[in-house]
């Protein structure tokens, strides 16, 4: 997904564009650009980075001039790179386009352009587009008619704004299957691929539908039928609203759309290249040692994936907190320093690899944001597709690098042939279902886990109870409540209980325990004994368990079917929903808690 | 884009509540429910409404009238047997000929804040048929909904039997494709059905609410409908033409209306709201979520509690009433107590038709409805029901 904007005014348009941009980041953040026309030449600034970093490092604020386009790009077609960001330009620089979408045939119009001696200095699907403009302009001498042809000419789902250096009063733009809107405004009209971009300027705003192209200028805009060039009637619609709300899809914080998201996060790790998933566990098979490294959620990611390894592969990788690493352990050429990373800037992950690298370990990187230092800097990058995260809180970038954890132990085990075949099988088959479970909780526990929410959720102390790899997953549910509600809690071991912490327990403190499935006998049973130690002692006891409604506990949530190796995965999931809930209940902000920020890019 | 309300229903679970009146004219901080809706309507820039009535619908017609005062502009469809929601929704259909959207929203419904633009909001953003949904106590009153990965509506569940779920649901607000009016027709006025196959070939949407809301079906579901609306008040109101003696002391967000009278001594601890030329005697305590309609008259040293007058009401000196709802021009005689709890520290059950259902809440009080009239020293049961009109004799120890 990518955003594009464009302005045509009667003021300077550089600094409003920027605005479009940063309202828009949220479509995708791994690169962006501005072109801006000025005295019939037309500058274009583009490059990889956040819009904010981009806006420095290629002084936006340079930029003068009354008509411009921008563009912030999540990219598709095309690494995340300097010549591959939009604005792209037609070969004699004249025209420049952004463009959200795929060009579906772009590889044939290429060829074709390519024949005619056009020489492509990108790798993406757009730059065809800015080429065939300037083909059909010179061929008809007009514009219009020119932007006509050319998207008869294209196939697939597109939304793009156009530049020519002739038209310095006028903005060109179409439509198929992408979004565009324009904007009505004071002495200046928009366009953005959403109506956030530019509703800080105005609120009147026509919709363009597909097959449709537009030509705007400052105080006037003409839609017409891209096949007939009629000119299509349009009426003005007035928003009403407020523009943060609009970003999130219909959810009141991006928290939850979040954690909605990750049926579909999930799927995007399961439909991963198995030759990435292969050659990451090769490494780790060449190794001597490998060590998972990551920082608060991700390390806790890292840890079920330690009893995935050991469990399924019998490969003892330890997971270590980024920020100890160098206090803890020793490297060396032998070694493979694997690192979890939403952001790919974490300033202590970072250190970590650059402590590795300089002891000739071999790194690697489980990471979801495209183009950050991280993927530059490690031998070897899987990148999650888990798409923008926005709220502080990790939820499906933590889900999906599990799942790319655990198909790399499974892919380990095969090659290793430490599990017999109907064993790889049943957790492969349970690995497939896993969107369906988290979707089918989504949709059918919510109203329980917010009814446990408001019951409890005035208590002050909290503790999250796991046994094996139900512990990674009580230390990071215990974590999500602790960031949003600032509740104190803590996640523990069961087995730890009686060793001192069990004096804690009393009526005032909530108990979660995130039990077995019953087939997983030993554990189930030693969990189990937990809770009624925990029980005796007054604790108010929650259980998200898999069996039938169990009377030992105070409040449940009881979960779909799924294998015992992954239950630790549906109840994830509910322990971000009640942390969500609870915060809701107390009115914390669930996207921006106190002193908290997204990527921590500083020691 | 056009609103339409529904307000029909006869409310027979809001008995003795409803019996004289439509649920959308229960009167919550001086305004029936129904203002508050079209305040948050006309807040969004929405101003043309058509409204279905039914059950009593006189008294919506003589108070919203064409809607000039409040800047809007109300058409009526009057609906004579109070069948289902499709039969209304059919009945309203020519008023929307030839626009692609409408507001779709149930007359008994209350949100903290503008559901109306959020609603809007998010459909801006779907362009499509889009509904608020949210978590409910009892899932069993409303269409469950399942969601794909984009918030759009897969499947609808109508008022699931047997089984708890913990869906979210329907919660009455929705921008709908005009051609749900055709598929409810198809459907033979079920709208369940209808709002399947809207999502399954129309796309339907939802916005997800968080914040506090609730449809008002049962007696208690009023006092909860007027926390909500409180609970959004930050600060104290006193109008310039009420009269406040010089020892009242407040406590809160405290709204006095105009012409209101507050005597000598009186504690008034905010959230509360005293109407109109409510007259509040000497000594007096209104506790929080208090709301007093106008013209209501309390005696000397009353305690009122989470209560809602609807007003024009009298109460009788060294009463308290507490957790309860008291009708329009109701006489509560002196000395009258609610009683709002169990001895057994139990939620309370209220006969409702003719089986008992469980509130929830450990403190309930009485429901009293329009032109009741309590004589003195009675004291009313947990849950208790006074239908409209009745007569409760005096009471006293020698005859």
């Amino acid at each position: 997904m990518c955003g594009i904007s464009g302005i045509v005014g009667s003021s300077d348009v550089t600094k409003r564009l920027y605005n479009c941009m940063l309202n828009l980041e949220y479509r995708g953040y791994d690169s962006c650009g501005m072109a801006v026309l000025s005295n019939g030449q037309i500058d274009v600034r583009k490059n990889t980075g956040r819009v904010a970093e981009v806006f420095e490092k290629e002084r936006f604020s340079e930029l003068r001039g009354n008509l411009g386009i921008a563009h912030s790009r999540w990219a598709t077609h095309g690494h995340p790179s300097k010549l591959n960001s939009h604005p792209h330009t037609s070969p004699n620089g004249r025209i420049a386009l952004v463009h959200n979408g795929i060009i579906g045939n772009y590889v044939s119009l290429r060829e074709e352009l390519i024949t005619k001696g056009h020489v492509f200095k990108s790798e993406t699907d757009t730059e065809v587009i800015p080429h065939l403009l300037e083909f059909y302009y010179a061929e008809y001498g007009d514009f219009e008619r020119a932007v006509r042809a050319t998207v008869e000419r294209l196939e697939g789902t597109y939304a793009f704004a156009a530049i020519e250096a002739g038209h310095p009063d006028q903005l060109f733009c179409a439509r198929n299957k992408s979004p565009l809107i324009i904007g009505a405004g004071k002495n200046a009209n928009y366009v953005a691929s959403d109506i956030v971009a530019f509703i800080e300027y105005t609120k009147n705003v026509v919709y363009l539908n597909d097959n449709e192209y537009a030509i705007v200028s400052k105080d006037s805009f003409k839609v017409k039928n891209a096949s007939t060039g009629e000119p299509q009637p349009k009426e003005i619609d007035t928003v009403t609203w407020d523009a943060e709300q609009a970003k999130k899809g219909g959810y009141p914080h991006f928290l939850l759309k979040e954690i909605y998201e990750q049926p579909i996060a999930l799927r995007h790790a399961l439909e991963l290249d198995d030759e990435k998933i292969a050659a990451l566990a090769e490494m780790i098979d060449n190794a001597d040692r490998t060590y998972l490294i990551g920082c608060g959620t991700t390390f806790y990611a890292a840890l079920l994936a330690q009893y995935y390894f050991k469990e399924f592969a019998g490969e003892y990788a330890p997971a270590v907190n980024s920020d100890e690493f160098r206090n803890l352990c020793g490297v060396d050429e032998r070694t493979l320093v694997l690192a979890i990373s939403q952001s790919g800037e974490t300033f202590d992950t970072l250190e970590a690899l650059r402590y590795a690298k300089a002891s000739g370990a071999k790194t690697a990187a489980i990471v979801n944001a495209l183009g950050s230092s991280m993927t530059r800097e490690v031998d070897f990058v899987i990148m999650q597709g888990a798409g923008p995260e926005k709220s502080v809180l990790s939820t499906k970038a933590m889900t999906s690098q599990i799942v790319i954890l655990t198909r790399t132990a499974l892919w380990l085990a095969e090659t290793r042939k430490s599990l017999p075949p109907s064993e790889l099988e049943g957790i492969k088959t349970g690995m497939g279902e896993l969107p369906s479970v988290v979707r089918s909780i989504l949709d059918e526990k919510p109203g329980f886990v917010r009814r446990i929410a408001n019951r409890v959720g005035t208590f002050k102390k909290w503790l999250y109870i796991g046994r094996s790899y139900h512990l990674p997953a009580a230390l990071e549910a215990a974590l999500k409540l602790k960031e949003v509600t600032y509740i104190p809690a803590e996640g523990m071991a069961g087995g730890f209980m009686k060793h001192g912490p069990i004096s804690l327990v009393d009526e005032d403190m909530v108990v979660v325990v995130l039990m077995p499935t019953p087939d997983n006998e030993a554990l189930y049973r030693s969990t189990l004994n937990s809770v009624s130690e925990m029980k005796s002692r007054g604790g108010r006891m929650i259980g998200f368990h898999f069996d039938q409604w169990e009377s030992v506990f105070d409040e449940q949530i009881v979960l779909p079917k799924v294998h015992k190796a992954l239950a630790p995965i549906p109840q994830l999931v509910v322990g971000q929903l009640l942390a969500y809930f609870i915060a809701v209940l107390l009115k914390r902000d669930p996207d921006n808690p106190r002193g908290l920020a997204k990527s921590v890019t500083v020691e | 884009m056009k609103a339409l309300i529904l307000a029909a229903g006869k409310g027979a679970n809001l008995s003795p509540l409803s019996d004289t009146r439509p649920k959308p004219m229960i009167i919550l901080s001086g305004q029936p429910l129904l203002e508050h809706s079209l305040g948050m309507l006309r807040e969004t820039g929405i101003t043309d409404v058509v409204i279905v009535i039914g059950h009593h619908s006189e008294q919506i017609r003589d108070h919203f009238g064409r809607g000039a005062s409040w800047g809007m502009n109300i058409e009526y469809v009057q609906q004579s047997e109070q069948d289902s929601i499709g039969d209304a929704l059919l009945l309203a259909r020519d008023r929307f000929k030839g626009l692609d959207y409408f507001i779709l929203s149930y007359g008994d419904t209350v949100f903290s804040e503008n559901i109306f633009s959020n609603c809007l909001a998010s459909f801006s953003e779907f362009k499509k048929s889009t509904a608020v949904v949210a978590l409910a106590p009892h899932t069993e009153f409303y269409g469950n909904v399942y969601l794909d990965d984009t918030s759009r509506i897969s499947r609808v569940v109508e008022k699931p039997k047997g089984h708890a779920m913990g869906n979210y649901v329907l919660a009455g607000t929705f921008v709908l494709a005009s051609e749900f009016f055709d598929l409810v027709e198809k459907n033979e006025a079920n709208v369940a059905a209808a709002f399947n196959v809207l999502s399954s070939d129309y796309g339907f949407y939802a916005t997800i609410w968080e914040e506090d809301w609730t449809d008002v079906n049962l007696p208690w579901d009023v006092l909860q409908a007027n926390r909500i609306l409180m609970n959004g008040w930050e600060n104290a109101t006193i109008s310039q033409l009420a009269t406040v003696a010089s020892n009242v002391a407040f406590t809160g967000p405290v709204f006095i209306d105009d012409y209101a009278k507050i005597s000598d001594g009186v504690v008034l601890r905010g959230p509360c709201y005293i109407g109109k030329h409510c007259y509040i005697g000497n000594n007096c305590l209104i506790r929080e979520f208090t709301s007093l309609g106008d013209h209501t008259t309390v005696g000397y040293g009353v305690e009122l509690k989470n209560c809602v007058f609807f007003g024009r009401t009298r109460v009788g000196r060294l009463s308290f009433i507490g957790d309860s709802v008291i009708g329009q021009d109701a006489i509560i005689g002196s000395g009258t107590m609610t009683v709002n709890e169990s001895l057994e520290d139990k939620t309370i059950e209220v006969k409702i038709g003719d089986r008992m259902v469980n509130t929830g809440l450990m403190k309930v009080g009485a429901f009293v409805g329009d032109n009741a009239v309590i004589g003195a020293s009675n004291t009313l049961l947990p849950g208790t029901l006074v239908p409209p009109g009745s007569r409760l004799p005096h009471r006293g120890t020698i005859a």
